[in-house]
């Protein structure tokens, strides 16, 4: 047995025991045999070294032919988040109808009893509070949810798509300064409301470009229930990413969100509501003034 | 039984038993887990096949969208590498017949390496390296493409039986092929 076990390690290895050794490939048994071979064996070791030396360099070569082509992660991860966020809303959706896909004739004459009688005792109450002075206050509310087009008509600064997507996250929604959020509630006339209730908000964000300038700045009303400041944000990434994605260019994102943002919304989402929002007013057919479609101005 | 290592181990914790919420945020959460750690890797897989770039990166778009729908479908979850290189290996091809159809195959890994090598000070030294990387790029382009593509998704950190999967072929012939590679690129090298 001992000389057997002499012989067997006195062999000289291929190239494949060798490379499967140096992969892990090789069982406990076999991987022990052969590392005590290379440890007595000069000229396995030198083969070794060869192998290894070639798979060092085509490692190297492979990466260097292909890593200066790789274009950064941020703009593919954010397209890929929206997508995944479309397939799981679809899932939302999908999972409702089938909910609602009964086989059952009973089950189906169950379900819409009990939906007609909610919708009475539910419709009923918002009825009677909307013909009150809910409705004029809701619109009111989301009145403020598009920019005064004469006040605001968007401002630009010249950029390449370079240094839009070079971009840290926290700079394509920017924040605005307090001395300018206070010249815009002046020019907007709002005195006595709270600055609380009011966002002011880039009207071109300047994740596409926009500039901190009190042409691009509007007080967005924060009580808004549908069309509020944080959906306004989600387009604006949405536009960043397609940008930097090279789906669309960044003066058609500019002229989309300076236009009406709510349009583009609907547009890049494609949809007639904002996702993910849970809005008790989604039947609400919002007002909007404005609708000048002029392109924004470049800053002087 | 090959012994396995951490680089063997899949990107899930537990990964063999691993149950995602059934959350849409979970699997969401999950796939881009995955594609923050596999995205390079598969996008180099991908330009290897000879794609442009934007062609490469809507493959592996579509990669992570197919895992999102996998995971949906509670599919398997053993060994989600294999299967993310799979699938990118089947789209990369797709798109490789596509566009031969309507255009010619465009540059090969030689040529886009070409002026990029610069890790050195002296021309000299810099001249030599980026040659013996074209050399060694221009024996790989030249293999069959069963042999390319083990040698390109064992760079990738693939295990034998991961790359078999991949491919479709025997862990024997896996092992065959990298040997036979490797001792070509040791000739060209002059070794």
């Amino acid at each position: 047995m001992r000389s057997q076990s002499l012989h067997l390690s006195d062999m000289h290895l291929s190239d494949q025991e060798m490379l499967l050794a140096a992969d892990g490939e090789l069982s406990t048994r076999r991987a022990a045999r052969a590392h005590a071979h290379l440890a007595a064996c000069w000229g396995c070791r030198a083969r070794m070294a060869e192998i290894e030396g070639t798979i060092a360099d085509f490692v190297r070569a492979q990466r260097q032919a292909f890593d200066l082509q790789l274009p950064p992660i941020a703009g593919p991860r954010a397209l890929l988040k929206a997508k995944l966020a479309d397939l799981a809303s679809d899932r939302e959706s999908n999972s409702w109808r089938s909910l609602l896909h009964f086989t059952s004739t009973t089950g189906v004459a169950v379900f819409l009893c009990t939906g007609v009688l909610i919708a009475a005792v539910v419709g009923g109450i918002f009825v009677h509070h909307s013909t009150r002075r809910g409705e004029n206050s809701i619109v009111a509310f989301e009145r403020g949810t598009l920019p005064d087009r004469s006040l605001t008509p968007g401002v630009t600064r010249r950029v390449t798509i370079i240094d839009v997507c070079s971009m840290a996250h926290e700079e394509v929604v920017g924040e605005v300064s307090t001395s300018l959020r206070q010249d815009v509630f002046h020019e907007y006339g709002i005195t006595d409301t709270p600055a609380e209730g009011y966002e002011v908000d880039y009207l071109i964000a300047p994740g596409l470009g926009g500039v901190e300038d009190i042409r691009n700045l509007w007080p967005e009303p924060s009580t808004s229930h549908i069309w509020n400041a944080q959906v306004k944000d989600t387009l604006e990434e949405r536009l960043h990413e397609m940008v930097c994605a090279g789906k669309i260019d960044v003066s058609t994102a500019q002229r989309d969100i300076a236009t009406d943002w709510i349009a583009a919304y609907k547009k890049y989402f494609h949809t007639d509501r904002p996702l993910g929002v849970h809005s008790r007013l989604e039947s609400l057919d919002l007002p909007r003034f404005g609708g000048r479609n002029s392109a924004p101005r470049e800053a002087e | 039984m090959p012994p396995t290592d951490s680089i063997n181990e899949l990107p899930f914790p537990n990964a063999a038993d691993a149950v995602l919420s059934e959350k849409p945020s979970g699997i969401e959460r999950e796939v881009m887990e995955l594609f923050d750690q596999f995205r390079d890797p598969l996008l180099r897989y991908a330009l290897s096949f000879g794609i442009p770039v934007h062609d490469a990166e809507e493959v592996i778009q579509e990669v992570f969208l197919s895992l999102f729908r996998h995971l949906q479908r509670r599919r398997s979850q053993k060994n989600l590498r294999g299967w993310l290189f799979r699938v990118a290996h089947n789209l990369a091809l797709k798109q490789l017949y596509a566009n031969q159809r309507s255009h010619a195959k465009t540059t090969s890994d030689w040529a886009i390496a070409e002026g990029q090598f610069d890790p050195s000070p002296d021309p000299e030294e810099q001249l030599s390296s980026a040659q013996r990387c074209h050399r060694l790029l221009a024996v790989v382009d030249a293999l069959p493409e069963a042999d390319q593509g083990c040698l390109r998704l064992r760079a990738e950190g693939l295990r034998y039986r991961e790359i078999a999967a991949v491919l479709g072929m025997s862990l024997g012939a896996v092992s065959i092929s990298l040997t036979r590679s490797l001792a070509r690129l040791i000739r060209a090298d002059g070794r």
